[in-house]
């Protein structure tokens, strides 16, 4: 028994070392998020896991790690082995956490492998029913009384309260932006009126605008939302230029060995490419896609760019 | 309304459905059981599960879930002085005295009916009146909530059984500790020692810690052997019929607020519960039997955390609108089914509307049919002695906290405020009202803050809007009332009657 061992244990490394990629992956897998259990990125987690795993055929654990705005999971994630068992679902705030926080256990880019993108979704301006005619109209409100347009968001230093602020600064318009809880309690505050604007998610804002309870006023991406061609955009109306999407994505820890990112790169494309995941990824709100890791780096860097002068210039509170 | 509410029964009563519905309850009545492992723990396990249920079923599985843990959280707090919400705190205050009091079984009973009652009462209302009590929900905005807030906290300053400023101490350290984190108003971090506190205490571990921890600790000092002999007989388990009577009121006085506070999205479950007991205690004839194990304190919290687990799927499936975490995984899994939850669910789904509806009606019989049998076998689990019960509830609880979030620091800090809970209570500081100023603290802040933002700094708003008005009224009202009626007592003392 133990000569075999002895035997056995040497010629296991020996081939366990060169061969990592042929017999990757060989154990389960798990993807780290930073946002609570049940939260979208939580959601988008367990699709994607699931489809990886029936892809890669080992078993794929979803672990939330939630706190900060996400930096918490970040931090875990950079310091943990670059051996492609552990994945991380990146959101647009891992882009805007790069301006807000002053001290990051972490590089946004040189700490990660950046994987693929999973979907892109934009922000939609809406207001209750028959109370502004466009978007055109809101702003020049704004413009003509400062302080009278409040805008509910979800949260200080959310994606959405930075699209406000930067709509904010591009026109001119001196908005009250006032912090909820999430996108459903600055939705609530629309509908009961204590608020004039809501700047969210399609998720959180169809519902209601199918009811005929919301006008949706314009949406932030450059080009108008394949989902929702007839809603004006920013940029075409009165924010030349406008340009914000979110994103989730995957990434990794920096230094993942090329042949493992391929691997995974391939699993999630496959992913992607199934119609029953584009179909949630899509019900959710967003357009799946998968990208390239050099693409989503890019889209991360770029990003990390327009918000840390949005919060320099709105003068939102680092922390 | 009834007749498509009939619709609604007709859907749950198909064999497949109503065994969702009864794997829901039961799963939920578990998680419950099980100290520190939330309903939002097991949702979000078993939403993948979804994938595969239509949007129906799975809104039935998962709800019931959510409201079966409500039925379970109770028998951890009676039974071990373990709350796993902030609802269910005010069952340990009259419940864990019944059970050290050898009346476990009773406190059981009558947490079980009541809570079967403020259920049914909540789905009554959730069928004939969702629509107004959305319209009012709706014009509940930050003045008002901050002003509901403040008569939560006076309502609840009568809790304590102690000395009135103990308990405010108490009250003020509570809202000290929801003070960590990030200000939600400007972002900015408050007293964050280490990141993983960004986001604040958890709310578990304080409760879990203060409680639960607190307790076994104060057990295993006092080094009895076991836990009291017990009776399990069915008779010691039913209430008479005194103590029957003596609950009716409690009971439809605590799912009135369960109901009323619940449809307000937020943290309406644990407002009702608080506010219905502090009610009960000052309108009682014998407020002095409070915190003693006295079951109408037991009854009309218990009906009101039930019922607001009802109507708060009011502005959920009203509006499409999520009031709390839970709330919100309950949507996601629609929204996964590709059904976009609004105002016009009702109509476009009635089916899915009015059979969830119908669900809730079915589901809270089933969990009063599996709960009455079950309490001779929580009654049991008394038996196991203390040396051996406490590690495992202990591994439990950590577990359970670190669950919530992975952190370790969680699990640490839950055992933290177990020291911190058993020297209180060495010192004669009840644990109740810390919970209270941690859960209603921030909420006051958060909604004062951002009613001046909104308004300017406009104080006068307060009493220009009507239900902010109302409120203030009551606050009022309740402090000229406390002050007259500790004058009229004093003078009682002062000139005893000759």
């Amino acid at each position: 028994m133990i000569k075999n061992l002895l035997v056995a244990l040497p010629l296991t490394l020996a081939l366990a070392a060169p061969s990592l990629a042929q017999e990757f992956p060989d154990r389960a897998m798990r993807i780290v998020h930073g946002f609570g259990a049940g939260g979208n990125a939580d959601t988008v987690s367990r699709i994607m896991g699931e489809a990886i795993s029936t892809n890669l055929g080992e078993p794929v654990v979803v672990e939330s790690r939630p706190g900060a705005g996400g930096t918490v999971a970040s931090g875990y994630v950079a310091g943990e082995d670059p051996d492609g068992y552990t994945l991380q679902l990146m959101v647009g705030g891992h882009a805007v956490a790069a301006g807000l926080y002053n001290e990051l256990p972490y590089d946004s880019v040189n700490d990660f492998t950046f994987l693929s993108t999973i979907g892109q979704f934009p922000f939609f301006v809406a207001a209750r029913a028959g109370e502004y005619e466009s978007i055109d109209a809101v702003i020049e409100a704004a413009l003509a009384d400062p302080g009278s347009i409040v805008i509910g968001h979800s949260g200080v230093g959310s994606t959405q309260h930075l699209t406000g602020e930067l709509l904010g600064l591009q026109t001119g318009a001196d908005f009250i932006h006032v912090p909820y809880k999430g996108g459903a309690a600055a939705s609530t505050a629309l509908m009961g009126g204590e608020v004039n604007l809501i700047i969210d998610t399609g998720t959180v804002i169809s519902g209601q605008a199918e009811a005929g309870v919301y006008d949706i006023l314009a949406v932030t991406s450059a080009d108008r939302w394949p989902d929702a061609p007839d809603v004006p955009t920013l940029n075409e109306t009165v924010a030349p230029g406008f340009d914000v999407v979110s994103w989730t994505a995957l990434g990794a820890p920096a230094g993942v060995p090329d042949d493992i990112v391929a691997i995974l790169s391939g699993a999630i494309s496959d992913a992607l490419a199934q119609p029953d995941v584009r179909e949630r990824i899509a019900a959710l709100g967003a357009n799946p896609g998968a990208s390239t890791g050099a693409e989503l780096q890019a889209l991360v860097e770029r990003q990390i760019a327009v918000w840390s002068e949005v919060i320099e210039t709105a003068g939102i509170e680092r922390r | 309304m009834i007749d498509q509410f009939l619709l609604g029964l007709s859907v749950v009563m198909q064999p497949q459905i109503l065994m969702y519905a009864f794997i829901g309850v039961f799963i939920g009545q578990l998680i419950g059981v099980l100290p520190g492992i939330g309903a939002i723990t097991a949702i979000s396990l078993l939403l993948p599960v979804t994938f595969y249920l239509d949007a129906t079923t799975s809104m039935i599985i998962l709800a019931g879930i959510y409201y079966g843990s409500q039925y379970g959280g109770s028998i951890a707090s009676i039974l071990l002085n373990l709350p796993g919400t902030p609802s269910s705190v005010v069952t340990c205050l009259e419940g864990y005295p019944l059970s050290q009091d050898n009346r476990a079984g009773l406190a059981l009973f009558v947490a079980a009916f009541s809570s079967f009652v403020g259920g049914m009462i909540g789905v009554a209302i959730l069928v004939l009146a969702a629509i107004p009590m959305t319209l009012i929900a709706l014009r509940f905005g930050a003045p008002e909530y901050a002003m509901l807030v403040i008569l939560g906290l006076l309502a609840a300053s009568l809790i304590g059984t102690g000395s009135q400023l103990r308990s405010f101490a108490m009250v003020v350290l509570g809202i000290a500790l929801g003070l960590v984190g990030a200000d939600q108003t400007t972002g900015y971090y408050r007293f964050v020692a280490m990141p993983e506190l960004a986001d604040g205490i958890s709310l578990v571990s304080l409760a879990m810690g203060l409680f639960g921890v607190s307790e076994i600790i104060r057990n295993a000092a006092n080094k009895r052997p076991s836990g009291p002999a017990l009776s399990i007989r069915m008779r010691d388990v039913i209430p008479t019929r005194k103590q029957a009577r003596s609950l009716v009121f409690p009971i439809l006085r605590g799912s009135g607020f369960g109901s009323f506070f619940g449809a307000l999205p937020g943290t309406g479950a644990a407002i009702a519960s608080f506010m219905a007991y502090a009610m009960e205690k000052r309108f009682s004839r014998t407020p002095e039997k409070f915190g003693t194990g006295h079951l109408p304190g037991l009854a009309a919290p218990e009906s009101a955390n039930n019922a607001a687990a009802q109507t708060g799927f009011i502005p959920t499936l009203t509006l499409g609108i999520p009031g709390d975490a839970v709330m919100a995984l309950i949507i996601g899994a629609l929204i996964l089914n590709g059904i976009i939850p609004g105002p016009r669910l009702m109509v476009d789904q009635p089916e899915l509307f009015w059979g969830v509806i119908a669900s809730f009606f079915v589901g809270n019989i089933i969990l009063l049919l599996i709960n009455v049998p079950l309490i001779r076998l929580w009654v049991l689990l008394l038996r196991i002695p203390y040396q051996k019960l406490y590690p495992v509830i202990i591994v439990m609880i950590c577990v359970g906290v670190y669950s919530h979030r992975t952190s370790v620091t969680d699990v640490v800090l839950t055992l933290a405020f177990g020291v911190l809970g058993y020297l209180m209570k060495n010192y004669r500081f009840e644990p109740a009202p810390v919970l209270l100023g941690f859960v209603l603290g921030p909420l006051l802040e958060d909604n004062f803050r951002r009613a001046m933002l909104i308004y300017r700094g406009d104080f006068t708003i307060f009493l220009t809007r009507p239900i902010s008005a109302i409120l203030v009224t009551c606050s009022v009202a309740l402090v000229v009332f406390a002050i007259w009626s500790s004058i009229s007592a004093r003078r009682k003392t002062v000139r005893p009657p000759s």
